[in-house]
């Protein structure tokens, strides 16, 4: 075996049981990180298909002319950001009332006539839906004749994307500071094993070895304690969604739109690897002869 | 090989060498002595660039000490070899690895270097013990894996500071007949000591400190 890496595994022998330690933190942080980024990943997605099942709907006045509702129905069709308009007379609307009651529909039979007014249901492209597009809609609805009332997620939407906008911050909050905190723990790990061979790397410098020869043992080290973090991470992890999210997908529904694909868990090593070499970078600093 | 040019070394305020002016030729063997605080070890840090001079030139070899950078000092040292009077050994390593270290930070393949090491373990005399580990070893055996060490890589030239300081008078002379063998082979070699005994009646060149200005060269 070459010697940075005879040196590299010698001194994570030596000191296994501090070097243990790290390798559970970095996991743990590491699982952090893997946790906060699924759960962007999850929000995202979540959000994204949220728009599609948003609608508006526009009730009209029942003395509204049919040229009148054309010409709104035009106007709107105009409109860049809306995909469909559909028309919806009272009949219809009753009919759809009726099939959605199915057998209570015996509480319409005492009716005279139909209460139900006339809509137009628009659906908006999903890409075109944020607060404020919709609002500029809705002004621009609200100057048409015959338009009675409308319906809109308008808070819904507002809660929507503060929420997505919350939760996004803290993710890449938690995601940071977990960078941060793998970094450091790689950090102080190859500082002490570089400060209890100080003596070793003076020897080391007066032998005539260059900055790399004396470097590279230590990176070899932060590299490997991240890398054993990240795979210990990605197993949990894995355990975790097959064991736990498997176990109780059928009795907590919400779980199981939860979207996870094992291959996820492959970066984790290597996002430990790196986070481990770049904290022993740092902890070796500079040397000087 | 080694050349001096009025070189003076402060630390803070205290001198601790003035005006050194000395050359030592390409095979040679000499001495510094004086005592205690006579600047012995600083000259020696000059040599090997563990302290550059605050004026004047130091040149070794082909290295001056004016224009040598940081990253040419690992060059440097591959061209000298240290023993120290505290060993600096490895004491998680076999006398094997300690020798072998010195080609390794030189980048000698593993295959290459076995028979060196082997060959300079016979040269000092400790090739069975080439497993053993140095907390097993004497203080004179200690002594002679860090020559094998420092001379291992075929320096030109070859540092001693009070390398008998720690060891029993026969044992020193048995260094000393090590020091000799590795001179007659053409490495040039400058021992620093207080202990008179080392040059006694060798006929060397010995050039005597003290408050950090030569105060005399004689012959041994």
């Amino acid at each position: 075996m070459r010697y940075p890496f005879r040196a590299a595994f010698q001194s994570l022998y030596h000191d296994r049981w501090i070097n243990l330690l790290s390798v559970l933190s970095m996991a743990t942080a590491l699982m952090i990180i893997a946790t906060a980024v699924i759960s962007l990943y999850n929000i995202d997605l979540f959000s994204k298909k949220l728009p599609e099942k948003f609608s508006m709907v526009l009730y009209l006045k029942d003395n509204i002319s049919e040229a009148d509702r054309e010409d709104i129905i035009t106007a709107i069709k105009k409109k860049g950001i809306v995909k469909t308009v559909r028309y919806i007379s009272k009949e219809e609307a009753l009919k759809e009332l009726r099939s959605s009651l199915r057998e209570a529909d015996y509480i319409l039979e005492g009716l005279k006539e139909n209460p139900l007014p006339a809509s137009i249901e628009v659906r908006l492209k999903k890409e075109a839906v944020s607060p404020e597009s919709v609002a500029k809609l809705v002004s621009f609805l609200k100057g048409l004749k015959g338009i009675e009332d409308m319906q809109y997620g308008e808070n819904f939407l507002i809660s929507l994307n503060s929420i997505k906008r919350g939760l996004e911050t803290m993710g890449l909050v938690i995601t940071s500071i977990m960078v941060i905190g793998t970094i450091f723990i790689s950090y102080s790990t190859v500082k002490i094993l570089f400060y209890r061979r100080k003596e070793e790397i003076e020897t080391l410098k007066l032998l005539g070895a260059t900055t790399g020869f004396i470097r590279t043992p230590f990176l070899i080290e932060g590299g490997i304690l991240g890398f054993a973090g990240g795979l210990i991470s990605a197993i949990f992890l894995l355990l975790f969604y097959y064991i736990v999210f498997a176990r109780l997908g059928s009795t907590i529904p919400l779980l199981r739109s939860v979207v996870f694909y094992p291959s996820m868990a492959f970066p984790i090593p290597f996002a430990g690897l790196i986070l481990g070499i770049l904290g022993a970078q740092v902890a070796i600093g500079r040397i000087k002869y | 090989m080694i050349a001096f040019q009025d070189v003076s070394k402060f630390y803070d305020t205290n001198t601790a060498l003035r005006n050194i002016t000395l050359k030592i030729e390409k095979g040679e063997m000499a001495f510094i002595t004086g005592p205690s605080g006579a600047g012995k070890s600083t000259l020696l840090k000059l040599i090997y660039a563990a302290e550059r001079p605050d004026s004047g030139r130091v040149t070794v070899g082909e290295w001056e000490s004016d224009r040598l950078k940081e990253s040419d000092i690992p060059f440097l040292r591959r061209s000298i070899g240290i023993v120290f009077q505290d060993f600096r050994l490895l004491y998680n390593m076999n006398v094997y690895d300690n020798v072998a270290l010195s080609l390794r930070v030189r980048r000698v393949s593993e295959r290459d270097i076995k028979p060196i090491v082997l060959d300079v373990l016979k040269l000092v005399n400790l090739r069975h013990k080439v497993d053993s580990f140095p907390s097993a070893l004497s203080g004179g055996e200690q002594q002679r894996v860090v020559i094998a060490r420092a001379v291992a890589g075929e320096p030109f030239i070859l540092l001693a500071d009070e390398p008998t300081g720690n060891l029993d008078p026969d044992t020193a002379t048995g260094i000393m007949r090590i020091f000799r063998e590795i001179n007659a082979k053409g490495t040039t070699i400058l021992i620093a000591t207080h202990n008179r005994e080392l040059f006694r009646s060798t006929g060397m060149r010995v050039l005597r400190l003290d408050s950090g200005s030569i105060v005399e060269e004689m012959r041994g």
